[in-house]
């Protein structure tokens, strides 16, 4: 009866989850005639259209290519500093950790919006106008306060000993930390790095200010681009967006079956 | 486990080098901008507080103030409980938690801009799947009050399996033995989900509930798709508020008092809710 | 610790040579060899026909031409428009305005003069509204491109059935829908633009000034009347409550469905309404918007004009760009391949026009009354009240006396900003 109870939770919390997102794979590939009409739900003579449109008439492929690097590139250098930083405040103990984990949250308080021209004027002051790696560096630092606090409290959970005693054994901190720490802390780094790399993936204000062509533009903003003054083609945006979340639920998919299931199966916990 | 100031420094170095530049100069830059009277239509001048004192007696900031706060409670009290609620089932899903673990994360996944329409469509009173479903003729987001739960809905939708993705990680860090111990000993399920989960989750809740919260009380994309801050400024949050007064008045010293006062509401309730749970920052 | 230093420094050396490199390949082009950039939202279209005639322009002047576009939506564009050229950005030479920008983007000091551009000959082939929204303090600061207007779309047929005619007045709108909907339930009367953003204004300023009113003080008692009507739509059922979510495609879906007797939208929606499949095809009739006894039609002016960049560092380029796109040969072009409507009188006598684009032809009666908005660098700001009091009138929330004291507070305070 419980197992009951709980495949029904189950269903109903995918059903919740990916009902609103079917709708928009069903509205993708409805002909122009059925998008605008409902019933039916079904598309009556579903097409490819849209999805032709999107990827022949626009350069769709370079820009899902930006919007790879730059959420790749924000979430490594995240996950890097914010796990460095992590151990050090979870393990090191230094002074004035908690001042320091506060300013970090404090930092990511204000609107972004407040912030994009300050942001914009770096960004050309630099001489990175235009260019991915304002994205990246952008998306890190956001991205930063969120990576710092969450390894801290993962690299906590992992018990003292294990460092300690890699260190009697011989180890270098370095050494300590990159086969000892790091691999405990992992469904930690695989949360955060989904959540820091889908944050960089869909974020859409920045890309629109610091971007100007299509060498840097990435995906939010391209959807951004199909209407035209008036006119919304509902088919090519819903095409659009299956195209856009695609490669991130997928990602979310490999790593959690690769890495964490991989990893809790062999887990010895104290 | 002491070690030496210089090693420490080291290892947080590059992420605070990374903040300084990204979060913290553009944040003095905006709190100076606070105290200024900066338009492109007059010479720039220094206001001192008179930005602060002309907020004070804002009936449209506190209507603001009022919707966002609102809003941000009322959001992440429900993302937390489904959020936990989803944790849970998906730790339980077995054989096909990876493709669970994959569902669960599309609404996090869709951009913000494409949920938003996607909803405004499924809001819509005549052909919107919602009133279709219902068989009702209910005006969403035409009515301000009920907009502003359709917009809370739309973003419990999006942003639970942020809550559920944390509460998911620290689930798989509490060591299974623990359970088998409360069993062995007698206890129930609803006995070990109060003093073995929750407790030890509770730090990955307070991190969850100051994030969300903080991206909650800022939220300006999601609403502005959905309702452009109506009807009659019903929905019109503070970062949307912001949003226009520096963007469409062209008024940056104003709008960047307006961000200031976000950063302000935003850090007290941090403060609150660390008080409360308490023990996330020692 | 060493082997730490190590493997950080060579990390931080490497982010820092990829950061180097992908900046330094973005080469800055539009700097050099004077290419003219443009910005502009997209053109709903084949882009074939734009691309040519760009690429006529490039041959005979010898400037090269980049186009860029912009999101559609306006808020994103003056979001765009307003950070770059508070840093004058010298990244683009002409950029598309939006009707209501061009005193705002002028007193900002972000627009060149272009008055030597448009002189009084030349002014004269334009439709008053159009001339007016690009003239500030005396001085031209923008060509006007493309112009819009509201109109009213009435289903023929159904108006043919019960023997009534096109209404001319407000009150003949509400009777026909009456008698209309009464035979046919889920019909509605009329549905219009009512959500809290932009078009409210043009909307609202329709049923205002078309009852004689303005927001100016000494027509305070008309404008009154004319969002008392506005209110009085939705309370005598002839426009549903959820008009307040309706922006202009929603409108257009549902008249296009057979949804609605009356609609007022762009002319843009023509075009999408008797396309291949639309229900409603060959059904749909268009007029000038009703008025109140008494008073004249007043439909708002929508549209684009083409403004330089006062830091364009290829200013007589950008000019000569900027005139030819206004000129009328490259407007009837564009008229031709994408159904925009030109600002200058002349092109509606055209015959091929005519010929290729009945409809254009017939809005020429609607474009030569069509009124601006309050054409003032403190528009944009003004326009956040505008939304949401004429929101809150729609909603029954305020009474419209009291909606439009505070307009005209508001605007008041802003005069002296």
């Amino acid at each position: 009866m419980r197992r009951l109870g709980a495949w029904i939770g189950l269903a109903a919390v995918v059903l919740w989850s990916l009902a609103p997102f079917a709708w928009q794979v069903l509205t993708s590939l409805k002909p122009y005639a059925e998008l605008e009409t409902l019933p039916p739900l079904l598309p009556g003579a579903p097409t490819l259209a849209h999805y032709h449109a999107i990827l022949a008439g626009q350069p769709f492929g370079q820009l899902m290519l930006n919007s790879l690097v730059a959420a790749s590139g924000a979430t490594l250098l995240a996950l890097l500093f914010g796990s460095l930083a992590g151990f050090a405040l979870a393990k090191l103990r230094p002074p004035g950790r908690a001042a320091t984990l506060a300013a970090a949250v404090t930092l990511s308080m204000l609107p972004p919006i407040a912030t994009v021209s300050p942001l914009f004027l770096l960004t050309n002051a630099a001489g990175l106008h235009d260019t991915l790696a304002a994205l990246v560096l952008v998306y890190a630092g956001f991205a930063l306060p969120l990576a710092v606090w969450l390894m801290t409290q993962f690299f906590r959970g992992v018990p003292d000993e294990l460092y300690v005693a890699a260190r009697v054994d011989g180890c270098s901190a370095a050494g300590a930390f990159v086969r000892v720490m790091l691999p405990l802390a992992v469904p930690g780094l695989v949360a955060t790095g989904l959540l820091v790399f889908v944050f960089a993936w869909n974020e859409f204000l920045y890309a629109l200010s610091l971007t100007a062509s299509t060498a840097s533009r990435t995906v939010p903003v391209g959807i951004a681009l199909f209407p035209g003054i008036h006119e919304v083609p509902w088919g090519e945006i819903a095409a659009g967006s299956v195209v856009a979340t695609a490669p991130v639920v997928l990602l979310a998919i490999v790593f959690q079956r690769r890495v964490l299931e991989g990893l809790t199966a062999g887990a010895v916990k104290g | 486990m002491r070690s030496g100031r210089a090693e420490s420094l080291l290892l947080v170095g590059p992420a605070a080098c990374l903040l300084a530049v990204v979060t913290a100069v553009p944040m003095v830059h905006v709190v100076w901008l606070s105290l200024q009277e900066r338009t492109p239509f007059r010479p720039p001048a220094f206001a001192g507080l008179e930005n602060y004192l002309r907020l004070a007696a804002d009936e449209r900031f506190w209507n603001a103030l009022w919707n966002t706060v609102y809003f941000a409670v009322v959001s992440v009290a429900l993302e937390l409980v489904l959020g936990l609620a989803v944790a849970l089932a998906v730790a339980r899903a077995g054989r096909m938690r990876s493709l669970v673990y994959g569902a669960i994360l599309v609404p996090w996944a869709v951009p913000t801009v494409v949920s938003a329409r996607m909803w405004e469509w499924m809001y819509n009173p005549e052909i919107g799947v919602l009133n279709h479903l219902l068989g009702a003729r209910i005006n969403w987001l035409g009515d301000p009050v009920l907009a502003l739960h359709a917009a809370i809905a739309m973003d419990v939708w999006k942003s639970t399996p942020f809550v559920a993705l944390l509460l998911l990680a620290g689930l798989q860090g509490i060591p299974r033995d623990l359970y088998r111990a409360a069993a062995i000993d007698g206890a129930g399920a609803w006995i070990a989900f109060r003093r073995i989960t929750l407790p030890l989750l509770a730090p990955v809740i307070l991190v969850a509930t100051v994030f969300r919260t903080i991206d909650a009380l800022r939220v300006f994309d999601a609403v502005y798709v959905l309702t452009g801050g109506g009807p009659a400024n019903g929905t019109e949050t503070l970062s949307i508020y912001a949003y226009k007064v520096l963007f469409q008045t062209l008024d940056f010293g104003y709008g960047s008092t307006l961000a200031v006062a976000v950063l302000a509401v935003t850090a007290a309730a941090t403060l609150v809710y660390a008080r409360l749970l308490g023990g996330g920052t020692e | 610790m060493a082997l730490l230093t190590r493997r950080r420094t060579a990390l931080a050396l490497g982010a820092l040579a990829l950061g180097a490199l992908v900046g330094g390949c973005r080469a800055r082009e539009a700097d050099d060899n004077g290419i003219v950039v443009f910005r502009h939202p997209k053109l709903f279209g084949d882009p074939g026909p734009f691309d040519a005639l760009i690429a006529g322009f490039e041959r005979a002047s010898g400037i090269r031409v980049r186009r860029d576009a912009l999101p559609a939506s306006s808020d994103e564009q003056h979001l765009f428009y307003a950070i770059n050229l508070q840093a004058r950005s010298r990244e683009f030479d002409v950029l598309a305005l939006d009707a209501i920008w061009v005193a705002e983007f002028a007193q900002a000091g972000w627009l060149r003069d272009l008055t030597h551009l448009l002189p009084p000959e030349h002014g004269a082939d334009l439709f008053p509204g159009p001339r007016e929204s690009v003239t500030w303090r005396e001085r031209i600061h923008a060509l006007p491109w493309f112009a819009d207007a509201g109109l009213l779309y009435y289903r023929k047929d159904l108006l043919d059935r019960h023997g009534l005619s096109p209404p001319g007045t407000w009150q003949g709108l509400m009777d026909a829908a009456r008698v209309v909907t009464r035979q046919r339930p889920g019909l509605h009367g009329f549905v219009w633009q009512g959500k809290q953003y932009e078009g409210l204004v043009c909307n609202a300023l329709e049923f205002v000034r078309s009852h004689g009113g303005d927001l100016a003080a000494a027509q305070a008692d008309a404008a009154a009347r004319g969002l008392a009507f506005m209110r009085a739509l939705v309370t005598e059922g002839v426009t549903p409550a959820y008009v307040t979510t309706l922006t202009e495609e929603p409108t257009r879906v549902i008249f296009g469905r057979g949804g609605a007797l009356f609609l007022r939208n762009w002319p843009y929606a023509w075009r999408l309404l008797e396309r291949e499949g639309s229900p409603v095809r060959g059904r749909v009739g268009v007029s000038v918007l009703p008025h109140a006894p008494g008073h004249a039609a007043a439909a708002t002016l929508g549209g684009w004009q083409l403004g330089v960049n006062a830091h364009s560092p290829r200013p007589e380029s950008a000019e000569r760009l900027a005139a030819f796109l206004a000129a009328a040969p490259a407007q009837k072009a564009l008229a031709l391949a994408y159904g925009y409507s030109p600002p200058r009188r002349s092109l509606y006598d055209d015959a091929e026009l005519a010929a290729a684009q009945p409809f254009i032809a017939r809005l020429r009666a609607v474009l030569e009354a069509a009124r601006p908005r309050p054409v003032s660098p403190q528009y944009v700001a003004l326009s956040q009240t505008l939304q949401a009091q004429f929101s809150a009138v729609l909603t029954g929330a305020r009474a419209p006396e009291t909606a439009l004291a505070a307009i005209r507070r508001v605007a008041t305070m802003l005069q002296t900003r």
